[in-house]
């Protein structure tokens, strides 16, 4: 039985541990932070796979409950609830298990950092927020849980907060969060406005009657509102999960240390947005236009935040473009309807992007906080776990017939390519090139990192250290130039990751995908069958799907991205830089990644400081202090003398006062109305 | 005549603290000076028992007269009398240091104290219009005489003075408001004079001519402009200990006094109070939050933010329905523990021979006192009416009663002057976290009145969670 | 015209003007004099409505107490009046004006075309017997609570007289007769031990 206590624990349990290491951390000391908040997450993922078991697989019916009624302001009702059922519970075990392998990592990533309790209770405080988020049943909470995420996050970034660069990109995460989340608060707005309600279940079944509604914002100007409805919220998915115009945070969201990078920024966070739209299926089934949009711009994240990825020095960077790749595939899949697709991919890079991160952070411990792929290479002789957990990572990555990225990467492409909305060829072909870019970089990296020359303790340090490669380099003395393998509490999360990594896919695809696992979960509209064209190939099972994906065109798009790498980093490792100045203008503008950030700087952040320079003259200096802040204050000023004259003191003035008082009300409420 | 004793079983807590009163009078006659915190105990025990004989027949959802219906208990006097005992108890905490340190601490305060609680609880409580101006009598009477203690000090006694003939005026007034009440219905009882006035028989002008004499009795009580003048000067002249006390749990009184007289008494005349409530609330929103603008003296600024929220709680009152009166009596009970902890912490810093009542006095208190400053903070944040603290949704109820009730007008006007009064709650945070701290902050506070402002410090913040429960309590008093 | 008419106006008037003297007056003695008047007349006109306990409490408790107290008080104190009237004349104007409105508000609303006879029926007469032995009955059965209310009231009003006024002076000094007559001779007498002067000492 799914009880409201049982619910209240898996919640409420990693706030405890997060509350104990949080405020108490001086007193329970490093030991013991970092038990209470594995044990509570620990106690959360058994508690959330029992609950994932009884929904998959012991049928239990969906459960939505109120907790608690916060306030009540007319027919607004402000309450906490849960509602479970298969979408929520996926996403509890997906979260809960990430969470606790990245807490166990921490272990050993953090162990020298003075911030080491707060940084269990941040992690603590992320996996309940992130509970919070997938557990909602009502779009209030959905809220809440969506900026306390979005504020531990923050944090983390600027966990190092001496770095100015940590500072800085936390900042920017915070500034474009900000911009995702205003549309993501008038959507919610419109929600109310036009359905009364902030509950899911009562939202959803009133629905239906938004479509032919419109909205006019001024003039003879008329939106469909259930399209305004679902593209102000997927603003706020974009923003959440870094979808082109809104990315250009995530990559800087590096600088926080790498298991945040792991558990926020590849695994968990980041997907909320997916999870959000995925949740909302019964309002995105209702336009057209909606749907059309997230399809286009979850292809061009996915086809060209992949291309970044390739030119990307930085070991944590290269990773990081492929998870914005990867939530392009994501979103692309929402786009196409396909929405278990893109919540069976979001739970399979969830393990692998985690694996990959924490492999990337074992490779950073054991390099001494280098993260220039460019000073690694031949790493496999010294660190054999992380070596062949990487391995696995990248293969699931590429989609390598048979792991877990296969069956989810598959699902995503079918579903597109039999999609007939517009655009969705445009999104077929960028998927299909996106696919062999992947595994170029992925292979590029692991070359790179593991494979070829040993690079690194050629030169001494700092020397073309620029600022995002010089990270981190408190602690470790720099005597023992050998890299070795990592101890035991970052390689046990790596072995952990890379199980499901593997077998995942083979065990859910089925389910997941063809049976009708998430219910009522995800609301299709009538007719509606994305993943019809993979259910035919796929009726012989899993195995048999794997071998029939050596003749499909994504395979082989992806062995030849993979093989193009293994020639140019194995074998011919000038051609790389042949290319580089052969190609030198494409590789100039995937280096400053399409300009984004410098357009960014230079339209939004100058434009506004000029803009606000103009308002401070034009409207600050005159208008506002000239005549209302001065004015007024000289009003205030005024006013307020008066009525200290009047507080003369007197008693008989103030006397004076109350009879005047009286009389005034006798003669206008009395005598006069 | 009683004929059953068993009638008077409503009565038990008022009879059970007037006797307690009378213990606590005679022994503190025998108990020497270096023993009185007997006396603090006995008067917070008693408090605590009383309570316990309020919820013991506690009549949420019920209404039982006693006495002929001269005494009346139903859900809304009820909570506001257990408010009145926990915001009365949370005073004698924090007061006991303050007198301590100024050498005031006497038998005579507790009890004068208790004895305006009897009052406040009978005026609460008052089904008859004599039962009502008695029970108001008392109340005042105790406190002019509690301003007054400090002997020695020439600007309470100035301060006493003032309020006693001022309170005496409106007493005055409101009597003859009564007056003709009686004349025109020719009853005293509450109900009876709902009833008669019901039939619409009585002339209106003369109707509505008494009605502004119980209004204007009423806006003396709460200190809505234009019978505030009493207000700034009781404060800042009065003992900060007995300040402390007036401006918190005689604004639940005055809330109990409008509903028995105006929602009760006078409801068929909504239409009439409603438009001089609102009058009055204008009034006390905007010169409330404009004067305090102008304060340098912590109290004083208190003061003035009282006449602020007055307003306030008038606006949910003139709303007239029960949606509003709920808001309003949820208004005061937060305002109520809100405005305690904002004595508590001028109580906090002062000590023997230094009275924190400037706003300069708390300059830098982040730099020395982090946790008190944090909570003054919290309080100052929740008076403002800053979300998530429990402030702005007592103020969001009650704006949205007076919206419902069509008095959308003074509704803008109330948060335009909110916008305004955030100023003055702004700069003493300002003061505390970003000037230099001039002095030493020494804290002489004993470990109760720490805990305790700490606890009334964070009840801002977790009323916040509670709001729909409390709330909810409030609706279910009106039903 | 019946007799208690004529009393009635008569009363009236001479209460009225004294009211006004207690205002206007600047001696402070005849101020308070007339204050005696004042409500000796209205002692009066309670007897012509038949409330004669009313009237002699009047008499007995504010002419006979209050204000007997309240002569002492000023003519031991020697208040001098003068700044006090400081303001009289400048605020005349202003008072009489705000004075004439609240009338003429008064006025229009309590006349008789809202409270006349027509309206409202002449109070029958509800006593039988002794005016003071109804009154009793109604206090101690109707009216008990708001009695006890007003004994608590006036307990307050000794509790803060007695906390207001009342403390201990250091250095005043004062006669215990209690003390006195409790005295023992062990606390007054001292036998003090003088030895004999030595010749010897005196000699050098």
């Amino acid at each position: 039985m799914i009880t409201e206590s049982l619910l209240l624990t898996i919640a409420l349990a990693p706030l405890v541990g997060a509350i104990i290491a949080g405020l108490f951390g001086r007193q329970v000391g490093r030991a013991g932070a970092h038990t209470v908040t594995i044990l509570g997450v620990a106690v959360s993922t058994a508690l959330s796979l029992y609950v994932l078991k009884l929904i998959a697989l012991d049928g239990h019916p969906d459960v939505n409950l109120s907790v608690y009624t916060w306030f009540e302001i007319g027919s607004i009702k402000a309450e906490v609830g849960f509602l479970v059922d298969p979408l929520t519970a996926v996403m509890m075990s997906v979260v809960t298990s990430v969470s606790l392998m990245v807490h166990i990592y921490t272990i050993g990533y953090m162990h020298e950092d003075p911030g080491y309790q707060r940084f269990f209770a941040y992690i603590s405080l992320f996996t309940f927020s992130m509970l919070m988020l997938v557990m909602s049943n009502n779009f209030m909470q959905l809220f809440f849980g969506w900026e306390a995420v979005g504020l531990v996050s923050y944090l983390l970034i600027g966990f190092w907060y001496k770095r100015p660069t940590a500072i800085f990109a936390n900042l920017k995460a915070f500034l474009v969060n900000r911009v995702g989340d205003f549309g993501f608060l008038l959507g919610i707005g419109l929600v109310l406005a036009y359905l009364g309600s902030l509950d899911y279940a009562t939202v959803f079944q009133k629905a239906p009657e938004l479509v032919g509604q419109t909205f006019n914002p001024w003039g003879t100007v008329e939106w469909a509102v259930p399209t305004l409805i679902c593209l102000l919220l997927f603003v706020g998915a974009m923003g959440k999960s870094a979808q082109v115009p809104l990315h250009v945070w995530l990559p800087d969201s590096m600088e926080g240390p790498t298991p945040i990078s792991a558990l926020i920024h590849a695994a968990t966070m980041v997907t909320a947005g997916i999870f959000m739209v995925a949740r909302m299926s019964p309002l995105y089934e209702l336009s057209e236009v909606a749907l059309s949009t997230i399809l286009v711009i979850g292809s061009i994240t996915a086809l060209f935040m992949g291309f970044i990825g390739i030119v990307q020095n930085d070991i944590k960077r290269v990773v990081a473009y492929s998870t914005l790749s990867q939530l392009g595939y994501m979103t692309v899949a929402l786009g196409a309807s396909a929405y278990s697709a893109a919540i069976f991919h979001l739970m399979t890079h969830a393990f692998f992007k985690a694996l990959l991160f924490l492999g990337a952070g074992s490779v950073i411990i054991a390099m001494h906080h280098e993260q220039d792929l460019r000073r690694m290479g031949g790493l496999r002789k010294y660190m054999p776990i992380t070596f062949a957990t990487a391995w696995i990572g990248t293969l699931a990555l590429m989609g390598f017939p048979g792991t877990s990225g296969f069956y989810s990467k598959d699902a995503i492409l079918y579903a597109v390519g039999a999609a007939d909305r517009p655009g969705a060829t445009f999104a077929y072909v960028c998927l299909m090139i996106g696919v062999a870019v992947t595994a170029f970089y992925s292979f590029r990296m692991l070359y790179l990192a593991f494979h070829g020359q040993e690079r690194f303790g050629h030169d001494d340090h700092g020397h073309g250290h620029d600022d995002h490669h010089g990270h981190d380099d408190h602690g470790h003395g720099h005597g023992d130039h050998k890299p070795h393998e990592t101890p035991w509490v970052v390689t046990l999360p790596l072995i952990l990751l890379a199980i499901p990594s593997l077998a995942i896919g083979y065990f859910t695809a089925g389910p997941l995908l063809f049976g009708d696992f998430f219910g009522s979960a995800i609301h299709l509209a009538e007719g509606r069958e994305p993943l019809a064209a993979m259910a035919e190939h796929f009726g012989h099972g899993p195995l048999a799907f794997a071998l029939h994906g050596f003749v499909t065109a994504p395979v082989w798009l992806a062995l030849a991205g993979a093989g193009l790498a293994t020639y140019i980093y194995l074998f011919n490792p000038a051609l790389a830089d042949k290319a580089k100045s052969a190609l030198a203008p494409i590789h100039r503008l995937l280096e400053r990644k399409y300009g984004f950030d410098e357009l960014y700087q230079a339209v939004f952040a100058k434009g506004s400081v000029l803009l606000g320079r103009v308002f401070w003259r034009a409207g600050d200096q005159t208008v506002i202090d000239g005549l209302m802040v001065n004015g007024s204050a000289a009003l205030v000023d005024r006013f307020a003398h008066a009525v200290r004259r009047l507080q003369s003191g007197f008693l008989y003035h103030y006397a004076f006062m109350m009879i005047l008082g009286l009389i005034v009300i006798v003669g206008a409420f009395a005598l006069l109305k | 005549m009683i004929e059953n004793w068993s009638s008077l079983i409503p009565l038990l807590p008022e009879v059970f603290l007037l006797g307690m009163i009378c213990v606590i009078l005679i022994a503190g006659l025998y108990i020497d000076e270096k023993r009185r915190g007997i006396i603090h105990f006995l008067a917070i025990l008693t408090l605590a028992l009383t309570a316990v004989l309020t919820l013991r027949h506690f009549a949420v959802g019920q209404r039982y007269t006693a006495l002929g219906g001269m005494f009346v208990r139903d859900g809304v006097g009820d909570i506001l009398k257990l408010f009145v005992y926990l915001s009365t108890a949370i005073v004698f905490v924090y007061a006991k240091h303050w007198l301590r340190a100024n050498k005031l601490f006497s038998p005579e305060f507790y009890v004068l104290a208790l004895f305006a609680v009897l009052g406040m609880c009978i005026l609460i409580s008052g089904g008859n219009l004599l039962t009502i101006y008695l029970g108001l009598e008392l109340m005042a009477l105790s406190s002019y005489a509690m301003v007054a203690l400090n002997r020695d000090s020439p600007v309470a006694a100035e301060s006493a003075m003032k309020y006693f003939v001022l309170g005496a005026l409106a007493s005055g007034l409101l009597l003859y408001g009564m007056s003709i009440l009686y004349g025109l219905t020719g009853s005293l009882d509450i109900t009876l004079i709902a009833k008669a006035l019901e039939s619409g028989r009585q002339p209106e002008v003369a109707v509505a001519f008494a009605v502004v004499f119980v209004v204007v009795g009423i806006g003396f009580k709460f200190g809505a402009v234009p019978f505030h003048m009493w207000v700034p000067d009781v404060y800042h002249g009065a003992p900060t200990a007995v300040t402390l006390f007036l401006a918190s749990a005689p604004k639940l009184a005055a809330v109990g006094m409008a509903f028995r007289l105006l929602a009760e008494g006078l409801e068929p005349m909504v239409k009439d109070w409603a438009q001089m409530l609102g009058f009055l609330a204008m009034m006390s929103l905007v010169v409330g939050n404009l004067a305090a603008i102008a304060q340098t003296n912590l109290k004083r600024m208190l003061a003035y933010s009282t006449i602020s929220h007055v307003g306030f709680i008038l606006l949910g009152i003139l709303a007239g329905s029960e949606q509003g009166y709920a808001a309003a009596m949820f208004y005061a009970i937060t305002y109520a523990l809100m405005t305690t902890a904002a004595f508590g912490m001028i109580i906090a810093l002062s000590h023997s021979g230094f009275e924190a009542e400037r706003i300069e006095d708390f300059k830098g208190l982040n730099q020395r006192q982090p946790w008190l400053a944090f909570l003054m903070l919290l309080v100052m944040a929740s008076l403002g009416g800053f979300p998530p603290l429990v402030g702005f949704f007592s103020k969001l109820y009650v704006l949205q009663a007076a919206i419902n009730a069509g008095w959308l007008w003074l509704a803008i006007v109330a948060v335009v002057m909110a916008v305004v009064g955030a100023y003055y709650y702004l700069r003493v945070i300002k003061v505390m976290y970003f000037d230099e701290p001039d002095r030493e902050h020494q804290i002489q506070a004993p470990g109760d009145v720490r805990v305790v402002l700490a606890a009334n410090g964070l009840l801002q913040l977790f009323l916040t969670l509670f709001v729909g429960s409390l709330t909810a309590l409030c609706v279910a008093a009106w039903q | 015209m019946p007799i208690e008419t004529i009393l009635f106006f008569a009363l009236s008037t001479v209460l009225v003007i004294a009211a006004g003297a207690v205002v206007t007056l600047r001696n402070p003695v005849h101020a308070a004099m007339c204050l005696v008047l004042t409500f000796f007349t209205s002692s009066m006109l309670w007897v012509l409505l038949r409330a004669e306990f009313l009237a002699i409490a009047l008499v007995l408790v504010y002419v006979g107490a209050v204000m007997v107290l309240f002569l002492f008080v000023v003519m031991m104190l020697d208040i001098n009046t003068t700044p006090l009237r400081e303001g009289f004349a400048r605020y005349l104007p202003v008072g009489l004006l705000i004075a004439a409105i609240m009338a003429a508000q008064m006025i229009a609303v309590l006349g008789t075309q809202h409270f006349g006879f027509d309206r409202y029926a002449a109070p029958a007469a509800v006593v039988e017997g002794s005016n003071t032995e109804a009154l009793g009955r109604l206090l101690y059965t109707q009216y008990v609570y708001p009695f006890e209310i007003a004994a608590v009231i006036l307990l307050v009003a000794i509790v803060a007289a007695i906390a207001l006024t009342h403390r201990r002076r250091e250095g005043v000094k004062t006669q215990d007769p209690g003390k006195q007559t409790m005295v023992t001779k062990a606390e007054r007498l001292r036998v003090v031990k003088v030895g004999s002067e030595s010749k010897e000492g005196r000699g050098a």
